[in-house]
């Protein structure tokens, strides 16, 4: 479960990126982050990854406090989240393969069951032809789903999804919205997007933001603003 | 290994500075340790040697020779007095140049001349201990070793204060040069450090590659140094004991372990390795350590 409780971020330069912010997302939850550029929506990922400190209010993730933890105490909880980026941030001097087996490498796992594991995970986002290939040669549909791929690998119960498909097509954010629709059950999914098609059309929970408040937290909601 | 290996083929520039850095401060290293122990061992034999002689006349008989020594055991500032009688002489001159025949045959045991050894107990008795045995009734020659002594540790001295001061100046260098291409290597890497960090890895296990890597090239540039050396020490072997003929084997007293320095015996030759391994390796870590803490050295803002 992730809780946060009257969460305030101010950044240095004194601007807020959010102010009072509660809610409380259930295990196996999939989630939207809506808001205009600006609205936290970013800050919030950030939050429950551990790398921003909370400026007042408290964040909790997997029943840890985390407001207050340093850094390097944060390693064990981050094993378990999984992060999809807009850029992807697919390494490009290792293949598909050594891409998705960064996370397991991580967690000190025996190379067979890394094998299978990738194995696995590749046929999931449908790259299992491709674990050989190195990322200038797969496009950039291909190149998000390395990198859900990589997300989903290990034990890793939170996705956190920052504008996964802001480079996308239309037709290939669908294909990597059919991905994070099959692990739905199965891990708590948390996407940050502009995408009004997705969001209106997934009809999942939608929390609105606006200047760093939370606006609206709607059940099976459509995109609003 | 197999990382390491294609770590390093895929930074095959940065490897090869690295490796020449190295080699370049292991095998100054490796010889200013052998010159330094070889001094010493140098220093160790001239001052195991008599440090004043007193040569005799024909005429002086031994029981006047030996009186001598009697006054000098008395002094209360000698440690030991040997007395070498002219037969003494002749034997070990026969030794010295056994190789020599025609040597051998211009010398017999009347033209060379009886002799005492005198150990002082302090250094500070030499000149008083010369001064009493120039005043010998009979004496022939008077031989002070004290300048030698003191020449040869007031060059150890020196050699070593000079090789200190390389020696660290040349740690501190390579070091820098080391960490300036670890940065270079991070830098190339510092996509992958940061996703790594984000999926939870400690700085620990992402250093862990890059500390293999400096450590492997620290071990390879050790070897290949220490197996250069030998090899010269080895070519030029014959050459060098024919011009340190004179000069018997060499010590150095290691915490009350006589180690022999020359002619390089085995436990030198394997100390040396252990020694030369140790700082390759040393300095290859910790300027990769010291590199890559600044990048993994993250906090929350």
């Amino acid at each position: 479960m992730i809780q946060f409780d009257t969460v305030s971020k101010l950044y240095p330069l004194g601007n807020a990126a959010l102010s009072d912010v509660t809610f409380n997302i259930e295990d196996n939850e999939f989630v939207f982050l809506v808001g205009t550029s600006g609205a936290g929506k970013t800050t919030i990922l950030n939050l429950i990854l551990g790398d921003l400190y909370p400026t007042s209010g408290s964040v909790i993730v997997d029943d840890q406090d985390i407001s207050s933890k340093k850094y390097t105490k944060l390693e064990e909880l981050r094993k378990h989240i999984g992060v999809v980026f807009q850029d992807f941030k697919v390494l490009q001097d290792k293949d598909v393969f050594e891409n998705v087996a960064l996370g397991l490498r991580i967690q000190d796992l025996s190379k067979n069951k890394i094998r299978e594991e990738v194995k696995e995970v590749l046929s999931l986002v449908g790259l299992e032809d491709k674990k050989q290939h190195f990322p200038v040669q797969l496009s950039a549909g291909e190149l998000q789903r390395v990198a859900i791929a990589r997300a989903l690998c290990g034990d890793r119960r939170i996705i956190l999804a920052d504008e996964p498909t802001g480079n996308l097509d239309p037709k290939t954010t669908w294909d990597i919205m059919k991905i994070f629709k099959k692990i739905e059950h199965e891990r708590t999914i948390i996407i940050a997007t502009h995408n009004t098609d997705i969001v209106n059309s997934m009809k999942k929970r939608v929390l609105v933001l606006k200047q760093g408040k939370l606006l609206k937290d709607m059940q099976k909601g459509g995109y609003e603003l | 290994m197999k990382e390491l290996l294609t770590s390093i083929r895929r930074t095959p520039y940065q490897s090869f500075a690295v490796f020449s850095s190295l080699i370049l401060t292991l095998f100054l290293s490796i010889l200013l340790i052998f010159c330094l122990n070889f001094l010493y061992g140098l220093l160790g034999y001239v001052e195991s040697r008599p440090q004043v002689a007193i040569y005799f006349q024909n005429q002086v008989s031994e029981s006047d020779i030996l009186h001598v020594k009697e006054q000098l055991l008395s002094s209360g500032k000698v440690e030991s007095v040997k007395y070498i009688s002219k037969n003494d002489a002749y034997n070990l001159y026969k030794q010295l140049n056994k190789d020599n025949p025609l040597l051998l045959e211009m010398v017999s045991p009347d033209i060379l001349p009886a002799s005492l050894e005198i150990f002082a107990k302090k250094p500070t008795y030499l000149p008083e201990i010369a001064g009493f045995l120039n005043s010998v009734v009979g004496k022939d020659e008077v031989n002070f070793q004290k300048n030698i002594v003191d020449k040869l540790l007031s060059l150890t001295l020196a050699v070593r204060i000079i090789s200190i001061s390389f020696f660290s100046f040349l740690m501190v260098s390579t070091i820098i040069i080391l960490m300036t291409i670890a940065h270079f290597k991070v830098a190339l890497k510092r996509d992958e450090i940061e996703l790594m960090r984000l999926m939870g890895a400690s700085p620990g296990y992402i250093r862990k590659p890059f500390l293999n890597e400096s450590i492997f090239l620290g071990f390879v540039s050790s070897t290949v140094v220490y197996l250069v050396f030998i090899g010269i020490v080895l070519l030029i072997n014959p050459a060098l004991q024919s011009y340190l003929s004179g000069i018997p084997a060499l010590f150095v007293d290691l915490y009350g372990f006589k180690l022999t320095v020359w002619p390089i015996s085995i436990p030198y030759a394997a100390g040396l390795y252990l020694v030369i391994a140790f700082f390759g390796v040393g300095i290859a870590a910790l300027s990769t350590f010291l590199a890559t803490r600044k990048y993994l050295s993250i906090e929350r803002t």
